[in-house]
């Protein structure tokens, strides 16, 4: 058992989708538990990933492979999860701001979300304000995570909070922005919870949030 | 001082009058610029998204001037989607500023994007003589006066991943490294030959580029990025420095690259483009390679010029000619172009602090 979830976690780190896969179902079928094989086997294989990129062993490529290899597992696994009744960490709707179509950050903040036991609804990019308001009242997500990569789209941030403010959704809600421009001093100016710089540290973020 | 002799000499570390500029600016800028200073729009010419015209550039006492050939002069062709002849599709997207509003182009389609794509595509032809009609001109018109650069940005990487889609690509590094070996060689080929030849008709510098730093660290590794990228950016540089050993190269990256400067000074690197502020200390690059390299843009068009106050484009304008420009070296300009939520007072105090403050600075 130990060996499969080793085999497994080893699959995530080198980004080897096809392994995750068939040892995934190897141990299934073995009987070990949807959630111990999540936890174990990715959720902190994917915070390891996320501490490699912190310290720039490594960098999106290897990011992106050990990404999708977990979401290839956690595809198997999602109906056994459902079915046991396991709670996500919590649940983030994310987006690209409005004008923005730039979404290799916002996708690497999702998946990492993901890896961390995060139930994750990806926006998209473009997304304007008034989506970001119908998916926090229509999904009940705790977070709105908010990309930007141009100076000329960032003020759709402001936007976007003043949206919710006016939906009377604020307070349900933290929002965490991030983006090539966007710093802790533009959140804060902003009125947003929380920034990051990177998805690792999203991540961090995002759970010391739901767990305040 | 001649403005090509201004470049050349800061180029030869050594300081000129005063520091060299180069400043380009989206079309939505340059529009609200040309009907400030009353001066006609000509043809727009820079690439990526740029929106200059010479008329602007040598009314703002600019001293180098650029012209393109190569696929980032497919920026901003029409406002609605459109196909580019690499068969790579865009779309704008639209912005609101202060200002008023602008659009980007963006590509939504990647001809490459199917893995078996690449059996059967041919890219243009880099030999077509109606792209350097311009270059001509401007050599004929221009080449006394300014330091004529031309530019074959996108030179590698960014026109590969347009074929191919971002994260395909950057997983085709780590899963599929002979298919990013094909399609890299396709803008490689393609742009060498364009360089080449401006090399050849006369251009005083080639300007390539690639962004590979993301805002505080590589996206891809100096390991990845010296396998797939830097024997091809030798073979570029040593074949431009063949056709004329006095040619400069300057390269282009956004964000942090410390990583692999000492790699491109190895490999016969002039100049480094843009110096991110906000990603790479600019007094360090100094002391550590000012010696050995040259440096253009620096002046932060993330914070400074959209967001800062006119003081603040001053006081960064004096000093990076303080660091950065110590003893020549530097290239003063935005570190993209001028994007139209700058404030024309943030324009005007960069212009102004650099064509009025001479060599040496007290």
């Amino acid at each position: 058992m130990k060996q499969l979830i080793q085999e497994i976690s080893d699959g995530v780190m080198n980004g080897d989708a096809a392994t995750v896969t068939a040892k995934v179902q190897q141990a299934l079928q073995a009987g070990i538990e949807a959630s111990r094989i999540l936890n174990e086997g990715m959720i902190s294989t994917m915070a390891e990933v996320g501490r490699l990129f912190e310290e720039g062993e490594y960098f999106v490529p290897e990011m992106l492979i050990s990404a999708r290899a977990m979401q290839a597992g956690l595809g198997l696994l999602k109906p056994y999860l459902v079915e046991s009744n396991i709670q996500s960490t919590g649940k983030v709707a994310i987006g690209t701001v409005k004008g923005d179509l730039h979404d290799i950050g916002k996708n690497l903040v999702a998946m990492m979300m993901e890896g961390a036991g995060f139930e994750v609804i990806d926006l998209g990019n473009d997304v304007s304000p008034d989506k970001f308001v119908a998916a926090v009242r229509d999904s009940g997500a705790q977070i709105i995570a908010m990309s930007a990569l141009l100076t000329t789209t960032m003020p759709a941030m402001t936007t976007t909070i003043q949206a919710l403010q006016a939906a009377g959704l604020r307070d349900q809600v933290k929002v965490i922005i991030g983006g090539a421009p966007i710093t802790q001093e533009y959140a804060e100016k902003i009125g947003a919870d929380g920034f990051a710089p990177d998805a690792s540290r999203a991540v961090s973020i995002a759970k010391s949030l739901v767990q305040a | 001082m001649k403005h090509r002799d201004r470049v050349l000499t800061a180029l030869s570390h050594e300081t000129p009058d005063r520091c060299p500029m180069q400043v380009s600016f989206t079309p939505e800028f340059a529009a609200r610029l040309s009907q400030e200073v009353e001066i006609g729009a000509g043809k727009l010419h820079n690439p990526h998204g740029g929106g200059n015209t010479y008329e602007l550039e040598r009314h703002l006492d600019e001293d180098m001037l650029l012209t393109s050939v190569g696929w980032a002069n497919w920026y901003y062709q029409e406002a609605d989607s459109y196909l580019d002849e690499w068969g790579i599709g865009w779309r704008s997207v639209a912005y609101d500023t202060p200002y008023g509003p602008g659009r980007y182009t963006e590509f939504d389609h990647h001809p490459l994007a199917e893995d078996g794509a690449i059996e059967n595509y041919q890219p243009p032809d880099p030999t077509n003589p109606e792209l350097y009609k311009e270059a001509e001109w401007v050599l004929q018109n221009f080449k006394d006066e300014y330091w004529i650069v031309g530019v074959t940005v996108t030179t590698i990487f960014e026109c590969a991943w347009a074929l191919r889609g971002y994260e395909r690509m950057l997983t085709d590094f780590a899963l599929n490294p002979d298919l990013a070996e094909r399609i890299l060689d396709l803008p490689y080929h393609y742009h060498l030959a364009a360089a080449k030849k401006l090399t050849q008709m006369g251009v005083d510098m080639i300007w390539i580029g690639d962004d590979v730093g993301a805002q505080h660290a590589m996206l891809i590794s100096p390991k990845m990025w010296r396998r797939f990228l830097k024997p091809r950016m030798a073979n570029f540089i040593a074949e431009l420095k063949a056709i004329n050993p006095q040619v400069k190269v300057a390269y282009h990256s956004d964000g942090c690259i410390y990583p692999i400067i000492p790699d491109l000074i190895e490999i016969g690197l002039d100049v480094l483009n843009p110096v991110q502020p906000a990603s790479m200390d600019p007094v360090r690059l100094k002391r550590e390679y000012g010696d050995r390299l040259c440096f253009w843009g620096s002046i932060d068009e993330q914070h400074t010029l959209p967001f800062g106050s006119a003081a603040d484009v001053r006081a960064e304008v004096r000093s990076r000619i303080e660091t950065l420009g110590k003893h020549g070296g530097l290239i003063l300009g935005p570190t993209h172009h001028v994007q139209l939520d700058t404030p024309m007072e943030n324009f005007w105090a960069m212009i102004n602090t650099i064509t009025a403050t001479p060599y040496p600075i007290t």
